[in-house]
C-alpha cells in the first residue's frame, strides 16, 4: 500500500517543495533589506512551520490519499508569503503565529483523521449552528470598539488571541449546509420547474429569513459591510446551488438591500465608515488607513520594492487586515496578482470539488466554504484598494491574526475531505458508466 | 445543480476581475499621482534616518546638513540658521513629512535619484551611501538683508537676478523654526506641529511662492505690453471720472485720461479700463500666459496656483483685467514679470536650486538657466522699463527713488479682502541687476499713504544691500 503513492500526493509534494522554496527564498530576500540578526532568530519559526507542512502531507498520504493535491501546496505558498513578509514588520509576530500554525495543523489533522466521513458532521449541525451564532455574535458582547479598525473584533484568551468571528462563520456554514440537505427536496428549482411562482413550502423561508437575519446584525451591530457581504454571499451561494429558486432569489436579494440602505442611512457608525470611503484624504481618523495603504501601494508599482524593502509598517493594521498592502507594495502589481490570482485558484477549486461531490451535504458545503475563502479574501483585498468600505476583513492564511488560521486549516481540511475520490463506497461506480458509454459509442 | 455551480463561478470571477481592474489602476495607471499626492509623505519619512546631502548657499553657507548622533536615531537633520531658510529648504520630520526643497527635492538629497546613486562605475558592484548636496541660487547675504528689512512685519519678499532667473533671496513671514520638527523628541514635533498648523496665520505656507493678492497697478504693465504688441501703442485714453457699465472708478473720483505713459504714472483706472475694452480679454490672457501669469512657474518647490486671471468660477472681464482689478498674483509671479521685462523680453524660468552636486563636488544636475523664450519684444521691454523708471522718477512710486542707481518700479496696494500692498522694482533700470517684490498684509496697513512708505523703504534697503554686495563667488571658496 505504502508503495503504491496516489498521483495527487505527487503533485502535492512537488508543489509543496516549491512553496517551501519560494518562502525561503522570501525571507532571505527580506534580511538583505533589514537587518540580518532578526532573520536568524526567525529560522527556527521558519523551520517549524516548514515541519508542519510536512506532518500535514504525511497526515494526507496517510489518511487520505486521494484528496486533491493542489488545495493544500497553494494554502502553504501563501501562508508562507505571509510569514516572510509579516515577520519582517514584526519580527515579535514569529512566534504567535507559529504557535497558531501548529494549532491549525492539530486542527487539519483532527479534521482529516478524526472523522470517518462528512455526514457525522451533519448529526451535530445543530449544537455546532448554535455555537456557531454564539461565536459570531460573541465579540459584541465584550467591550471592543467597533470603530478601531486596526484590531479585530477579538478576545484575549491568556496569551492566546481569538478571533471567534471566522470560526462562527464556518460553524454556520456547517449547519446551513446539513439544513439545505435535509429541506431542499421540495423545494427546489428541479421539483417545481423554472417557475415564477411563490407557492410551495412556506417553511423553505426559513434559510433565507435566517441568512438575511444574520447578515443584518453583522452590518447593523458590526457596522462592517466586508463582512456582511462575505456572510449574505456565502448563504445566498449555498441556497442558490441547492434550492435555486428565482422569485426567492430576487425577494432575498431585495431584502438585504433594502436593508443596507436603510442602515446606511440610520446608523451613525455606518455612516461614518461611508464618508470616509467616500472622501479618505479629508477623514484623517478612519481614512489613514486606506489613504496610507494606497500610496504605499502606489510606491509599490508594477515589480514592487523587493521584500523587505517596503515601508508598509507606515499603514495601521498592517499586519492584519491591511496585509494585503505590504504584499502589493513588496511583490509590485505582478506578485500581487499573483497572490490575487492563489485565493481565486482556491475558490475554484472548491468549486470544482462540489460539483464531484458525492453527496448533497458534501456538495454544499464544498460551495459555501469555496465562497467563503474566495469571498474574505476578495473583501480584504477590495478593502484596501478601496473597493468596499474601511472593513475588519483579515486575509486568509496570510494575515497574521491569531486563531483566523485555525479556521482556515479547518475549512481547507474539510475541503480535502470532500475531494477524496476512492470513498467508502466501492469506486466500480465511478468507473462503470464510462465503459457502458465507449461500448456505446462502439457500437 | 452544476449549472447553479456555474452562476456562482461566474459571480466569483466578475468581482476578481474588479479586483485586478482595481489593482492596476492604483498601482500601475494611478500610481504616479499617488506618488506625488500632498498627503502621501511616505516617501519622506521612510528616509529620515538614512544619510543625507547637504543644502548650501550660493556662497557656500550650509543651511541644512545631516549630523551623525548616539541614541536610538543615527542621525539628526540640522537647520543651523534656524527659521532663516525654512520656507525655501523646508524641513524633514519622521512622522509629519516634509516641505520646501527637502520634500520635492527628496531624490537627489536621500540618494534615491539614479544619477545620484551611481557616481562612478565602482557604485554599480558596491552599495554605498550615495547622496547628493544641493547648492542653492540664493546669496546668504541677501537672504539676511530680507529678512532684517521685514522684521516685524508679515509679507513676503523675492529677488531674482533677472538674467539668469537665479532667485537670489526669498523671506515669507510669520516663520517657523525647522530644528524643532526635525527633532527626534516626536512628542514635542507633534505638538509643534499641531500648533503651526492651526495657527491662523500660516507660518508654514510659504507666502512668496503661494499667497494670492490682487496686484491692481502692477498688472497695468502687463496691459501696457499687450497694447504695445497689438500695435496701440499711441492710444489716448478719454478724460473720465467712471467706466460706467463696468462700474470702475477712479481713487478720489477724480478725472483723468491720456496717454499710455501718463495713465502709468497716475494709475489711472478708468483710462487703462478703457484700453481693456479695446484690447479684449483674449489679448491680455494671451500675454499674460506668455509671462508665465497663468502658470504655477515654482516648480522647484513644487506649488500649485491655478486660475489667476478668473474670480471665482467666472473669467474677470477685459477692463478689470486690465487695470488689474481682481487679479491675484503671488509675489513670485511679479518678480518673475519684472524679471523678464528687465532681461530684454527673455522669460527665464525662475530657480532657486542651482546644482546638484555628488560627494566630490563634481556637478550631477545644472538647472540653470532655463530659457522659456522670447515673450515681448526688446523693443517694448525698453519701452515698458522707460515707464517704469518714469514713475519713479514723477510718478506714483517716488518712494523707491535712491540716489545712487536709477530704479524703476511701482507701488501698489488693496484692500478688497485683506489689506495689503505691494511693491516691485528693477535696478538699475537700464540694465538691470535685480528684480524685486515685495508684499506687505495685514489689519495695521489701513492707511495707504503710510503703509506704500514702509513698503518702499523696505524695498530700497534691499536694494541698497543687493547692489553694494560683492557678487558671490559660486567657483571657487569651499
Amino acid at each position: 500500500m505504502t508503495t503504491d503513492v496516489n498521483q495527487q500526493r505527487i503533485v502535492e509534494l512537488t508543489l509543496l517543495l516549491l512553496a517551501a522554496f519560494i518562502t525561503c527564498a522570501t525571507v532571505a530576500i527580506a534580511a538583505v533589506g533589514d537587518q540580518v540578526e532578526i532573520t536568524w532568530r526567525v529560522a527556527p519559526y521558519l523551520a517549524a512551520l516548514l515541519i508542519l507542512w510536512a506532518v500535514a502531507h504525511v497526515t494526507l498520504r496517510q489518511r487520505a490519499p486521494t484528496a486533491n493535491g493542489i488545495l493544500f501546496p497553494i494554502a502553504a505558498l501563501l501562508q508562507g508569503l505571509g510569514f516572510a513578509l509579516m515577520v519582517r514588520i514584526d519580527p515579535s509576530l514569529a512566534a504567535r503565529q507559529t504557535t497558531w500554525a501548529l494549532i491549525g495543523v492539530v486542527g487539519f489533522f483532527v479534521v482529516v483523521v478524526g472523522i470517518r466521513g462528512l455526514h457525522q458532521l451533519r448529526i451535530v449541525r445543530i449544537p455546532l449552528g448554535i455555537a456557531g451564532v454564539l461565536l459570531v455574535f460573541l465579540p459584541l458582547i465584550s467591550d471592543s470598539d467597533p470603530s478601531d479598525l486596526e484590531i479585530s473584533l477579538a478576545l484575549q484568551l491568556g496569551p492566546l488571541h481569538v478571533v471567534p468571528g471566522e470560526l462562527g462563520k464556518l460553524l454556520l456554514i456547517i449547519f446551513f449546509a446539513g439544513w439545505l440537505a435535509d429541506h431542499r427536496t421540495q423545494n427546489t428549482a428541479e421539483f417545481w420547474g423554472e417557475t415564477l411562482r411563490i407557492e410551495g413550502d412556506r417553511s423553505r423561508f426559513i434559510p433565507l429569513l435566517g441568512g438575511w437575519l444574520i447578515t443584518s446584525a453583522v452590518l447593523i451591530f458590526q457596522s462592517d459591510v466586508g463582512s456582511a457581504a462575505v456572510t449574505f454571499a456565502v448563504f445566498i451561494s449555498m441556497w442558490w446551488v441547492a434550492v435555486g429558486r428565482r422569485t426567492d432569489l430576487v425577494l432575498s436579494l431585495g431584502a438585504i438591500t433594502a436593508t443596507a440602505v436603510l442602515a446606511a442611512v440610520s446608523v451613525p457608525e455606518l455612516q461614518n465608515r461611508l464618508t470616509a470611503w467616500i472622501d479618505p484624504w479629508s477623514n484623517p481618523e478612519l481614512g489613514a488607513a486606506i489613504t496610507r495603504s494606497s500610496f504605499a501601494l502606489a510606491g509599490g508599482g508594477l515589480t514592487g520594492t523587493g521584500p523587505g524593502a517596503g515601508n508598509a509598517e507606515w499603514v495601521p493594521g498592517v499586519t492584519d487586515h491591511f496585509a494585503f498592502v505590504p504584499v502589493g507594495e513588496e511583490l509590485g502589481f505582478f506578485g500581487a496578482a499573483a497572490v490575487i490570482s492563489g485565493y481565486l485558484l482556491l475558490a475554484g477549486m472548491g468549486l470544482r470539488i462540489a460539483t464531484k461531490a458525492r453527496r448533497e451535504f458534501d456538495g454544499v458545503l464544498a460551495i459555501g466554504i469555496a465562497v467563503f475563502l474566495g469571498g474574505q479574501a476578495w473583501a480584504s483585498v477590495a478593502t484596501t484598494l478601496r473597493l468596499l468600505p474601511p472593513s475588519a476583513m483579515s486575509l486568509p492564511f496570510i494575515s497574521i491574526n491569531g486563531s483566523a488560521l485555525l479556521t482556515w486549516n479547518l475549512a481547507l481540511a474539510l475541503l480535502l475531505k470532500i475531494s477524496e475520490t476512492v470513498p467508502e463506497a466501492s469506486d466500480q461506480t465511478t468507473v462503470l458508466p464510462g465503459i457502458k458509454l465507449e461500448a456505446e459509442r462502439q457500437s | 445543480m452544476t449549472r447553479r455551480i456555474l452562476h456562482i463561478g461566474v459571480g466569483l470571477l466578475v468581482i476578481y476581475v474588479l479586483l485586478f481592474v482595481q489593482l492596476e489602476l492604483t498601482q500601475v495607471v494611478r500610481a504616479d499621482a499617488l506618488r506625488d499626492h500632498p498627503q502621501n509623505i511616505r516617501g519622506i519619512t521612510m528616509v529620515f534616518d538614512a544619510p543625507r546631502g547637504s543644502i548650501s548657499t550660493a556662497d557656500g553657507e550650509i543651511v541644512a546638513e545631516t549630523v551623525t548622533v548616539s541614541g536610538a536615531r543615527p542621525r539628526l537633520r540640522q537647520y543651523p540658521y534656524g527659521s532663516l531658510y525654512a520656507h525655501l529648504v523646508g524641513f524633514i520630520s519622521a512622522e509629519h513629512g516634509g516641505g520646501g526643497l527637502e520634500r520635492s527635492h527628496n531624490d537627489f538629497l536621500a540618494g534615491d535619484d539614479l544619477g545620484v546613486r551611481i557616481q562612478d562605475k565602482r557604485d554599480f558592484f558596491v552599495d554605498r551611501a550615495r547622496t547628493g548636496q544641493i547648492k542653492l541660487s540664493v546669496r546668504h547675504d541677501v537672504q539676511l538683508v530680507a529678512r532684517a528689512a521685514l522684521a516685524g512685519h508679515q509679507g513676503a519678499a523675492v529677488v531674482i537676478n533677472p538674467a539668469t532667473g537665479a532667485v537670489l533671496a526669498m523671506w515669507s513671514a510669520p516663520h517657523f523654526n525647522p530644528n524643532h520638527l526635525s527633532s527626534h523628541d516626536l512628542v514635542s514635533v507633534a505638538d509643534d506641529f499641531v500648533a503651526l498648523k492651526s495657527d491662523a496665520e500660516g507660518p508654514l505656507v510659504n507666502r512668496a511662492d503661494a499667497q494670492l493678492a490682487e496686484v491692481n497697478a502692477i498688472f497695468t504693465l502687463v496691459t501696457a505690453a499687450t497694447a504695445i504688441e497689438v500695435g496701440l501703442s499711441d492710444f489716448v485714453a478719454p478724460q473720465s471720472d467712471t467706466v460706467p457699465t463696468q462700474a470702475i472708478k477712479n481713487d478720489g473720483n477724480i478725472t483723468c485720461g491720456g496717454d499710455m505713459a501718463s495713465l502709468f504714472i497716475t494709475y489711472c483706472r478708468t483710462g487703462w479700463a478703457t484700453i481693456g475694452l479695446k484690447l479684449g480679454g483674449a489679448n491680455l490672457r494671451a500675454i499674460s500666459e506668455r509671462f508665465g501669469l497663468t502658470e504655477s512657474i515654482s516648480t522647484d518647490l513644487g506649488n500649485q496656483l491655478d486660475g489667476l486671471l478668473q474670480s471665482g468660477e467666472e473669467p474677470l472681464s477685459a477692463p478689470h483685467v486690465a487695470a488689474g482689478i481682481g487679479v491675484k498674483l503671488s509675489p513670485l509671479h511679479v518678480a518673475h514679470l519684472l524679471a523678464t521685462v528687465g532681461n530684454d523680453g527673455q522669460r527665464i524660468r525662475p530657480h532657486v536650486v542651482d546644482q546638484v552636486q555628488g560627494h566630490d563636488g563634481s556637478v550631477i544636475r545644472d538647472f540653470t538657466p532655463n530659457n522659456l523664450g522670447q515673450v515681448i519684444a526688446p523693443d517694448t521691454a525698453l519701452t515698458l522699463r522707460r515707464m517704469l523708471a518714469e514713475n519713479v522718477e514723477r510718478g506714483n512710486a517716488q518712494g523707491l527713488a535712491l540716489k545712487n542707481v536709477e530704479v524703476g518700479g511701482i507701488l501698489a496696494s488693496g484692500f478688497a479682502e485683506q489689506p495689503h500692498v505691494w511693491a516691485v522694482a528693477l535696478a538699475p533700470v537700464t540694465q538691470p541687476e535685480l528684480a524685486i517684490a515685495v508684499l506687505l498684509e495685514g489689519d495695521e496697513l489701513s492707511d495707504p499713504h503710510a503703509a506704500e512708505t514702509v513698503v518702499a523703504s523696505i524695498t530700497r534697503s534691499i536694494i541698497e544691500a543687493v547692489l553694494r554686495l560683492p557678487s558671490p563667488n559660486v567657483e571657487g571658496t569651499q
